[in-house]
């Protein structure tokens, strides 16, 4: 009896692995696999329309991008123009919170129409979401404490580690450009903060609004690499082949333009954070970039 | 499934499950250290002591391992203790194992009647045979199949390890569908190391159990 049972377990097992690769293996290379089985996972602007709810995946913890506040609501930049697709769209809106590492996935697998979570515009990137006009600029930038302020990531000295969280452009530009240098990588903005501010890393490298961010909100933090790479934008993304609703974001970013929505974005959740310096090189109206 | 993707990073998994195994047999090890430590006192009902364990592994046990891990990991550091990831690691799985083995030795002594070590010590047996000759074979045996439960219960449970930064598989497996979109492939590679980590250690169990089933009073 032991033994049948064991048997059982065993070939199940083996079952799951070729069932596992078998499905895989009818599709092609790419991983832009969301069509391959002929029914769309995504939903088409009329079929959100229709549903009265709108998916829209952002971050939690990103302070002042997109947060939880005290009270439970979903605020910061991205969220202020979440809201505003939602009204214009006549919809009401579900907030689905991701980390960096997800957020391809739950357009891949249809559990968000939307990701508006500061999610960066890439080559890579776009091969498997389709991105609409930027809102905002970005670089990658370094913060370190004061009294060991890192400008240079050349001659690093290998005992040394730097924090990113997985699935950022942080990661892969430095896995790409700065093989040597130690990397610890946590899975959400909070860990890595926190793990910042242990001293667990002399650095901390990310989008340049977020360390700028940071040093601002921390005492004793400095951005020493401001700029890093090159400069990207970030833009909304959908499920890729979902052209309704690219469509329309599209449309709604220009017109948007007109009434100069994102510097209001910009002065209702980042002011108190930037200041009024960084609104000029931050924000990006009507969805064109110089 | 892109099969030049699982070559090119199956190396990282490679790695991934070593550092999985390594962190796992050390925390394990300390685990039963703590568990046969825990089962002792409550077994023989060191006053005190007994107390402590029994807050200890109601804590233990009903706590998961991640909020262990985020409280010895991001909570520690601010009371002036810090510790590196991969040491938080083992601390965090020797905190969990150690209960759960403990709750399998004590449940194994229990099972020997008392009347055997009655038996035992009026043949003339000082309490260390006793417990040499006596108890601790049949215990023994009979905390086995929960040993082995144990093991690959916590074997398991350091696929949260990946919340201290450990590049342990299940965040190799995150990191690589993060950096490359390769959902399929990384979840593959996952599922197969974490069979290749388990699957002896739970066909290794079963021929123990049987191995050590000769041992036995009325049964």
């Amino acid at each position: 009896m032991k033994n049948l049972k064991k048997l059982l377990a065993l070939s199940l097992a083996f079952v799951l692995a070729i069932g596992v690769s078998a499905c895989g293996s009818s599709t092609k290379d790419g991983g832009s696999d969301t069509s391959a089985s002929g029914k769309e996972v995504y939903r088409t602007l009329d079929e959100i329309k229709k549903d009265g709810t709108i998916n829209i995946g952002v971050f939690s913890d990103k302070n002042p991008f997109g947060y939880v506040d005290e009270n439970g609501e979903y605020q910061g930049y991205d969220v202020y123009f979440a809201d505003r697709l939602a009204k214009d769209l006549g919809v009401k809106v579900n907030y689905v919170s991701t980390e960096a590492a997800n957020r391809i996935e739950y357009l891949q697998t249809g559990k968000v129409d939307v990701i508006l979570a500061n999610f960066t515009v890439t080559e890579e990137r776009a091969e498997e979401v389709d991105f609409a006009n930027p809102y905002m600029n970005v670089s990658l930038g370094v913060v370190s404490r004061d009294d060991n302020v890192i400008t240079s990531l050349d001659n690093w000295n290998k005992d040394d580690s730097i924090i990113v969280i997985s699935g950022t452009t942080a990661e892969t530009y430095l896995t790409k450009n700065y093989p040597d240098i130690p990397l610890q990588k946590f899975d959400s903005y909070a860990t890595a903060k926190e793990a910042f501010e242990n001293g667990t890393s002399v650095a901390w490298a990310n989008d340049n609004t977020e360390v700028i961010a940071f040093s601002l909100q921390n005492k004793g933090y400095t951005v020493g690499i401001p700029e890093l790479g090159s400069a990207d934008s970030i833009a909304p993304a959908v499920t890729k082949g979902n052209d309704t609703l690219l469509n329309w974001i599209n449309d709604e970013i220009t017109s948007l333009g007109e009434e100069n929505f994102f510097h209001a974005d910009y002065e209702a959740t980042l002011a108190d954070t930037y200041g009024m310096d960084y609104e000029d090189s931050l924000v990006v109206e009507g969805g064109k970039t110089e | 499934m892109n099969w030049d993707f699982i070559m090119e990073y199956l190396p990282m998994y490679e790695r991934a499950a070593i550092l999985t195994v390594k962190l796992g047999l050390i925390g394990i090890a300390f685990a039963v250290l703590v568990g046969l430590i825990c089962a002792m006192i409550q077994y023989h009902k060191i006053p005190v002591a007994r107390q402590i364990v029994a807050v200890y592994i109601e804590l233990s046990r009903n706590t998961p391992l991640l909020v262990q891990l985020f409280f010895i990991y991001y909570g520690l550091p601010k009371l002036g203790l810090q510790f590196g990831p991969e040491l938080c690691g083992i601390i965090g799985l020797a905190f969990l194992g150690g209960s759960y083995m403990a709750e399998s030795f004590r449940s194994g002594l229990e099972t020997i009647e008392p009347i055997q070590r009655e038996s035992a010590l009026s043949l003339g047996m000082t309490n260390r045979q006793t417990m040499q000759y006596v108890i601790l074979p049949q215990a023994v045996s009979i905390s086995v199949p929960a040993f082995v439960a144990n093991v690959i219960f916590l074997l398991k449970e350091t696929s949260v390890f990946s919340a201290i930064s450990l590049m342990d598989l299940m965040f190799t497996a995150k990191d690589l569908i993060g950096l490359y979109y390769k959902t399929i492939e990384s979840l593959f590679l996952l599922v197969v190391f974490y069979l290749i980590i388990l699957l002896p250690v739970s066909i290794l169990g079963s021929l123990l159990e049987r191995r050590l089933r000769h041992a036995g009073f009325g049964a």
